[in-house]
């Protein structure tokens, strides 16, 4: 798989590696993201402080660090939420066809119709605040896509000769979409699940910058940038580093998902 | 009528009405479930029988009189289904319920937050299919070129590029460093009547229509490119070319006609997207539209707003697409056997 993946595919690979490196030592930097100094609050970047400090005094460098892990992971477990709830809806209506389909069609549309944000702020300010609030409010508006996806494989996938085969030899309808149709659609799902990671990591960003995302103190690089508005005219640093890091990661995941499309595609043989 | 011709045009027309038929009857479920979405989010609110029965405020408070408005309004002490029958008839009646803010009808308030969302999004939508069919055909004329290339690494930055870190990237440059655009607002406090006034709103528009514009840009451009890019090779676009068309004329014309219906469909899905770039925008500029509104009624827990606007939001989606997807069969006769 790797192996067929364009060059810019690779390097977002790695991007995405290091990334997630940046967040296996972040715990590290802890200690210097929390600590506040007053009398250092507002300081534009310098060799000390190289993404300057926040309205607190804390080190910005070291706050986007350790928001890394918070960021990657939400948007990871989202999308995985997003992925298992759209497969199993979209590959169910795929596989099933006739009025399973057209009723479940009708769910994903139902829900495609609404602005994403609209139902991201209300499951999110409704819900107790905590992660796992943020992560279904997220995996349960994203789903429609990943389902439409999965329909449209699976039904691709169900009229080829070794899914009828199980059939033939007696296999149930679980067994065919887990065993059969699921392995072989198993490139798609990566795809769709790369778009998703990158969709949640901006979904959540988008709602902790909003204010209704992760409950303090737990910072992510939405929660940062939520306090760069109030001091836009003193400290572009507070807009510009956050802001860098999530952009970076978001076109990394999206830089990967477009190289593995490409990479199945060309190989499913055109 | 008699005659092949005439034969012919009946079956068409029959195929179209079969169609139109269809997925009007589709849209009815959709609907449908529309309302019960928005239903289901009322039963989230705190204060709703979920969290009355388990004696647990879910950790907000909402005053009792709120509470007590809740109940009032939507009949809380009722068994569900008939709760259900009742939303459904003040829906029917485009009773949307009072605000719980300043007492005054939810339809009011939305229709007062309207023409300021219209002004920022139409322009955002016009911006946006000026800018992308232009890019997308000329990058789609020539796959792999160099038109094609720069302006695909460009619009993925686009695509990638969160909105509202964007808007104070904006404000930042343009606003505070340069000072040729104003932070945020509708117009400015003293506003200046005539020709100058009418520059002063356009300098208050531009910041967040192109926030607004450019995500959409990214996805609407791709999307005329593919199109293009594969219309390009196919017989007629050879043909128009061997009958002596220029190649600008041929791209337009031909191969540009066919990558347009994928596009007139997705217009409607664009509509909810826009939607919820507008909470974001307007929040960080200030604009006293509906995605403020929305946003503000939610951290004031004004829950006939929010349920109102979403509602309004689902149902307005469901309209456009149908919308669309009509109007693309009336262009194109083959969407009528397929859907």
């Amino acid at each position: 798989m790797i192996r067929r993946l364009p060059a810019s595919g690779r390097v977002a690979l790695v991007v995405v590696a290091l990334l997630w490196l940046v967040a296996a030592v972040s715990p590290l930097f802890a200690g210097r993201a929390a600590e506040i100094r007053l009398d250092e609050r507002l300081q534009a970047p310098s060799r000390l402080h190289p993404f300057g400090t926040d309205d607190l005094g804390r080190d910005l460098a070291a706050r986007v660090v350790v928001a890394t892990p918070i960021s990657l992971a939400i948007g990871l477990v989202a999308a995985a939420v997003s992925l298992v709830v759209g497969f199993g809806i979209g590959g169910a209506a795929g596989y099933f066809g006739g009025v399973t389909d057209l009723l479940l069609s009708r769910l994903v549309e139902v829900v495609l119709c609404f602005p994403v944000l609209f139902l991201l702020l209300a499951l999110a300010a409704f819900l107790p605040p905590s992660p796992a609030t943020v992560v279904l409010a997220i995996g349960l508006t994203t789903w429609p896509s990943d389902a439409r996806y999965a329909r449209a494989e699976i039904l691709k996938a169900k009229s080829l000769d070794y899914a009828r085969a199980a059939k033939a030899a007696g296999a149930g309808p679980l067994r065919i979409l887990l065993r059969h149709l699921l392995p072989n659609a198993l490139a798609p799902l990566l795809v769709s699940a790369a778009f998703g990671v990158s969709w949640a990591i901006l979904a959540e960003a988008a709602l902790s910058f909003l204010g209704v995302g992760l409950p303090p103190p737990a910072a992510s690089w939405g929660g940062i940038l939520s306090s760069a508005p109030a001091y836009i005219e003193e400290a572009w640093w507070l807009a510009l580093f956050p802001g860098l890091a999530l952009f970076a990661t978001v076109s990394a995941y999206n830089l990967l998902a477009e190289s593995l499309r490409r990479a199945t595609t060309e190989a499913g043989g055109k | 009528m008699v005659g092949a011709a005439g034969r012919l045009r009946d079956s068409g027309e029959r195929a179209l009405i079969r169609f139109l038929v269809r997925r009007i009857a589709l849209a009815i479920p959709t609907l449908f479930g529309i309302v019960v979405v928005v239903f289901l989010l009322m039963h989230l609110a705190p204060g709703s029988p979920a969290s009355a029965i388990g004696g647990a405020e879910s950790g907000r408070r909402v005053s009792a009189a709120a509470r007590a408005e809740m109940r009032r309004l939507y009949g809380l002490d009722r068994p569900l289904p008939e709760r259900f029958v009742q939303w459904l008839g003040r829906v029917a009646r485009f009773d949307l319920g009072e605000s719980f803010v300043d007492r005054r009808p939810v339809s009011e308030r939305i229709r007062e937050a309207l023409p300021a969302t219209l002004a920022l999004n139409g322009l955002a939508l016009l911006l946006t299919l000026a800018l992308a069919i232009p890019i997308g055909v000329a990058a789609g004329g020539r796959p792999e070129g160099p038109f094609d290339r720069t302006s695909a690494v460009m619009l993925f930055a686009l695509y990638s590029t969160p909105v509202f870190w964007a808007a104070l990237l904006l404000q930042t440059l343009l606003s505070v460093k340069l000072g040729w655009l104003p932070l945020y607002g509708v117009s400015s406090d003293a506003a200046p009547e005539g020709l100058a006034g009418l520059t002063d709103r356009l300098a208050h528009l531009a910041l967040p229509v192109t926030c607004l514009t450019y995500g959409s840009l990214a996805f609407v451009a791709r999307l005329v490119r593919s199109g293009v890019a594969e219309a390009r090779s196919q017989d007629f676009v050879t043909a128009a070319l061997a009958r002596g068309l220029s190649r600008r004329q041929a791209l337009w014309r031909h191969a540009f006609r066919n990558a347009l219906l994928p596009v007139v469909t997705l217009l409607g899905l664009l509509l909810p997207g826009l939607l919820s770039g507008s909470v974001i925008v307007e929040r960080i500029f200030a604009w006293p539209g509906l995605g403020r509104l929305y946003f503000d009624s939610i951290l004031s827990r004004d829950y006939p707003v929010v349920l109102g606007l979403s509602l309004i939001g689902g149902v307005v989606t469901l309209a456009a697409t149908l919308a669309a997807d009509i109007a693309a069969a009336f262009v194109d006769p083959r969407l009528r056997e397929s859907a």
